[in-house]
């Protein structure tokens, strides 16, 4: 199964309106060539993905998020997953595109290329919707069955290495990201976030 | 950490807009968790480390919520590589509050190294910090530090010393 036919088929199913929060790396550059929005967060750095996303998914309960997490930026914090069970979230599609490597970083195996299995790690804690698909088939039946049902879901994709060819270079950085998306959020939920101040004193 | 400093804390929090804390459990700040975990004024959300915590403010910020960390002394390390990747790659304020252990007076053995650690690596991270000794000052430097944090746009630390976190 490739990473980015089952990129292709969730970018399908999503509304404008849902947040989409990515790992650095090939996933950030396939999804914005299919999803380009300021309601992405891409390019989150390693261990932090799933972090980001509890932080997000918390403080926007209406909204649905989508972690588009990576093996090898989950396991590097894999407590997380944990911490985010605890919330007992009604909001949160979490997808795991798992090829297994640290492809962003050279290819190196990861541990889910040995026996650590990442569907059972969340399962044990704490994460009740934790399921592992093979096929695209899988992935579509997965992905519209969690984006319909309010709830924490989980979902591991097992992947093949490799991207598309001709991807568009995604030129930003963190700092236009922040404000990105930080517009993006003051507009649709009408908050300010981006507030100077000129004395506080 | 002694009523009166724990009552001096959540009333900087609350004057200066915070609403929403993540925490690692740790024993200096054991009371101050618990308050802010029953009051329903803030959002939140336990982690089980320091870097998990910075990712969850990270996301919080950005959803326009204003997070403070609470993080142990030791926890600033756990810290500092998201402190690194997301706030100062990103340019993202958070709000610190650091029981500064191992600072002079603090008689543990094993805290001592932090007293080497906490301001160096604050200085490094970019972050500016003030340390509290008087219980009675604590209230304005959180108001202090979160208009500062706001306004540069960097983590800004507030470390707890001396009476404070008796």
């Amino acid at each position: 199964m490739k990473r980015y036919e089952c990129l292709k088929l969730l970018a399908s199913m999503l509304g404008p309106e849902v947040i989409v929060v990515t790992n650095i790396g090939p996933i950030s550059r396939e999804w914005n060539a299919l999803r380009p929005s300021d309601a992405n967060l891409l390019q989150i750095n390693l261990g932090l993905c799933a972090a980001v996303g509890m932080g997000v998914a918390v403080s926007l309960p209406k909204r649905q998020v989508v972690l588009l997490d990576g093996d090898g930026n989950l396991l590097l914090n894999l407590a997380s997953l944990a911490d985010l069970a605890n919330q007992n979230l009604k909001n949160l599609v979490h997808i795991v595109l798992d090829n297994e490597s640290y492809e962003g970083g050279g290819g190196l195996r990861s541990a889910t290329a040995g026996r650590a299995d990442l569907a059972a790690i969340a399962r044990g804690a704490g994460v009740q919707n934790a399921n592992v698909v093979r096929t695209v088939e899988q992935f579509d039946g997965a992905a519209r069955q969690s984006l319909a049902n309010p709830g924490h879901h989980f979902i591991v994709a097992k992947v093949e290495q490799g991207s598309v060819e001709k991807l568009p270079a995604l030129t930003l950085d963190g700092k236009e990201a922040k404000y990105r998306f930080a517009r993006y959020i003051e507009s649709s939920e009408g908050v300010q976030i981006l507030r100077p101040r000129y004395t506080h004193i | 950490m002694e009523a009166a400093a724990v009552d001096a804390v959540v009333d900087g929090l609350k004057k200066s807009g915070v609403d929403f804390i993540s925490l690692m459990p740790d024993s200096d700040f054991s009371i101050l968790q618990e308050r802010v975990a029953n009051d329903k004024h803030f959002t939140y959300v336990p982690v089980s480390n320091e870097a998990i915590g910075v990712g969850v403010c990270a996301g919080a910020w950005l959803s326009g919520k204003r997070p403070a960390l609470l993080v142990p002394t030791s926890g600033l390390l756990v810290a500092a590589w998201p402190l690194t990747s997301l706030c100062m790659a990103w340019s993202l304020p958070l709000l610190l509050l650091i029981p500064y252990r191992g600072d002079i007076g603090d008689a543990f053995w094993l805290m001592g190294p932090y007293k080497d650690t906490t301001e160096p690596l604050l200085k490094v991270l970019n972050a500016p910090y003030s340390v509290i000794a008087k219980t009675e000052e604590i209230s304005k430097a959180i108001i202090d530090a979160q208009g500062s944090t706001i306004s540069w746009q960097r983590p800004v630390a507030v470390l707890l010393t001396g009476e404070t976190i008796k």
